[in-house]
């Protein structure tokens, strides 16, 4: 007959006999059961932290709920563990922004970077750089910049993302060779290029087989020039080569009748239509090329894209010919506009000069070294293609769990509870 | 002198491509002092080059809107010169733009009263007036002049200054000069009927082809 102690030892040793199972066939369960998913909750949770317990631990699915678009690191990371076998679902606490930053540099001497920003849902986004704020779009949209000089990386931020982004290439730039006869035409286009920054050569004609140069002249071709510009039609004798030169690569701008000299006229955009007179005194309003005469753009061809119109005629168009392309402007009186127009009509000249030029430039980047942090120019789109398009997540996540701590604490209990249990026998005198 | 006309009928406005050569008209002195020399000019652009130029020249007042119509403008005089305030405004925005203004002493006197007033009226509405390098483009821009500005019967005669000015000065935009200011009397050497070129040696124009190939082209 068992003591009122030897029985009360014995339950206590089927008591941790049944623990040790329970803790085993917990453990057993654990390590065949389907996948539960774990979350955060990154406004009140620590992704960070949680990246990293999930990394630890192997966690089968993850799912994240976002109050803004991550950070490159920690969606580079997300990637990582989806392509690691894991399965990583997001949705977001609120409608992140379809945003975008871009920063590359313009075709355009002395450095100049063009920022174009797009923004939807109307969300003020502000643009900054290392120096500071630069501009705000108080209800998004799209805006397109030129930056004379951008300290660092360029950010646009919103309530919802951060976007950044940086040229990662330089453009090189060589000398535009302007080509006409003496006028006021020639003469201030090539002031405006140069007062722009351009390096310019000219040639042009003065009289029969005379014509004043000056810059860097040679075989037009793209390892000399960025770009040529014909003022008129004066040049045929080159026409055959500013065509190949085009077809290599290269940037040609046809102004007024340039196109009907020779060869040109099988590159040009469209023919040279009847010259049409400017508005008198419009150079001096807000629309000041509606000033200007010149020959339309007539019958543009089928690859040709207008730039620009007056009253439904093309003044403006361009193509891409092979490897280059050609700009038929029909304007042939644009010195009016500088000299006539308002206050800023210099100003404007030269930046739309520059601008028509940098459009056709041949221009080869060059990766530079800049040391900045990773550019992330689309956060939400980038979102996507890492992880694809969120999955709404019913209810809230689950508060942060620990699965190699449970393992850890069944285990222990499992070999306390056996310990135990056979120390007991043991200490009875039993096996 | 007051000027009845501060605006070109539209019949005198330069057509497309083509070259007029004007006159300024301004307020005070005497404007109109060298009438032979655009003629003149207009005959030696249409023999040496093939540039497209109006057959007769155009006045323009420097108060007037329609300075702006001609991006290279003689002006001349003997007399003081006081430019309006709307002149020097006027002034001021061509020379900004790249417009050409070529001033010639006419008087050339010793310590000359136009001399004195245009330069001192220069200055104020252009800037500093300095010697240009007789190395400079303008000298070489379609005849070659490898001394400097040509010197004039009047200077070798010892009228006037008694001087032989062996530069021209310059007022600068960049690299491109703004006021071109002579102290040599081109206008009188200039001012004679072009038929009379066939008496002379050589063309005493030729400097003056120069000065406006170089506003055509530079």
């Amino acid at each position: 007959m068992l003591s009122r102690a030897e029985r009360v030892r014995r339950t206590g040793e089927q008591a941790l006999r049944l623990i040790a199972f329970a803790a085993i066939a917990a453990l057993l369960w654990r390590a065949i059961r389907p996948p539960i998913a774990t979350g955060v909750d990154v406004a009140g949770g620590d992704l960070r932290r949680a990246l990293a317990r999930w990394t630890l631990s192997a966690t089968p699915a993850m799912r994240v709920v976002f109050d803004a678009a991550p950070d490159p690191g920690t969606r580079d990371w997300l990637r990582a563990l989806a392509r690691a076998g894991g399965s990583v679902r997001w949705s977001a606490s609120r409608p992140i922004s379809a945003a975008a930053v871009v920063a590359e540099p313009a075709a355009e001497p002395n450095g100049v970077t063009r920022v174009r920003l797009a923004s939807a849902n109307g969300e003020a986004v502000s643009l900054a750089d290392g120096a500071g704020a630069i501009d705000t779009l108080p209800r998004g949209g799209a805006r397109e910049l030129e930056l004379g000089t951008v300290a660092g990386a360029v950010r646009a931020a919103g309530a919802t993302f951060t976007a950044t982004s940086y040229a990662r290439e330089s453009v090189v730039l060589r000398p535009v060779l302007v080509l006409g006869a003496a006028g006021w035409e020639s003469k201030f286009t090539i002031a405006a290029l140069e007062e722009r920054g351009w390096r310019v050569a000219s040639r042009v004609r003065v009289a029969p087989n005379i014509d004043v140069t000056q810059g860097p002249l040679g075989s037009i071709d793209t390892a000399r020039y960025a770009a040529v510009v014909v003022l008129d039609s004066t040049v045929a004798a080159s026409s055959s080569e500013i065509a190949r030169y085009a077809r290599a690569g290269g940037g040609v701008i046809l102004g007024g009748s340039a196109p009907r000299g020779g060869a040109l006229t099988g590159i040009a955009p469209g023919r040279v239509g009847p010259r049409v007179a400017g508005v008198a005194g419009a150079v001096a309003s807000g629309a000041p090329r509606t000033g200007l005469g010149g020959y339309p753009v007539s019958s543009p061809g089928a690859d040709a894209v207008v730039l620009e119109s007056r009253d439904g005629v093309a003044m403006i168009a361009a193509r891409r010919l092979d490897a280059g392309r050609v700009m038929q402007v029909g304007y042939d009186e644009t010195w009016r506009w500088r000299m006539a127009g308002g206050d800023e009509s210099a100003a404007a000249h030269r930046a739309w000069w520059s601008r028509l030029v940098a459009a056709v430039a041949y221009a080869p980047l060059v990766p530079r070294e800049s040391g900045l942090t990773p550019i992330d120019e689309a956060p939400l789109a980038s979102l996507v293609d890492a992880l694809g398009p969120s999955a709404p997540i019913d209810g809230r996540p689950t508060a942060p769990t620990d699965g190699a701590r449970i393992t850890r604490m069944l285990f222990i209990l499992t070999v306390a509870s056996l310990l135990g249990e056979w120390t007991s026998r043991r200490l009875r005198g039993a096996r | 002198m007051n000027s009845p006309h501060l605006s070109l009928p539209r019949s005198r406005f330069p057509l497309p491509g083509e070259f007029v050569f004007a006159t300024a008209q301004y307020e005070s002195g005497d404007w109109d002092s060298a009438p032979l020399v655009p003629a003149n000019l207009i005959d030696s652009l249409a023999r040496y080059t093939s540039l497209p130029v109006a057959p007769t020249g155009a006045i323009v007042a420097l108060a007037s809107d329609d300075l702006f119509r001609f991006p290279l403008v003689f002006l001349t005089g003997h007399l003081p010169v006081r430019f309006t305030d709307v002149e020097r405004t006027n002034l001021r925005r061509f020379a900004d733009r790249g417009g050409m203004l070529f001033v010639d002493d006419h008087n050339h006197d010793i310590d000359g009263a136009f001399h004195k007033t245009a330069v001192e009226e220069l200055t104020r509405a252009v800037g500093p007036l300095s010697q240009l390098p007789n190395t400079h483009p303008i000298y070489s821009a379609f005849f070659k002049f490898p001394d400097g500005p040509p010197n004039t019967s009047h200077e070798l005669n010892g009228w006037g200054d008694n001087l032989v000015h062996s530069h021209l000065l310059a007022a600068m935009r960049g690299n491109r000069i703004a006021v071109l200011y002579s102290n040599k009397d081109y206008s009188s050497e200039w001012g004679y009927h072009p038929d009379n070129k066939r008496f002379l040696a050589i063309d005493n124009t030729k400097f003056g082809v120069n000065i406006i190939v170089y506003a055509l082209t530079r």
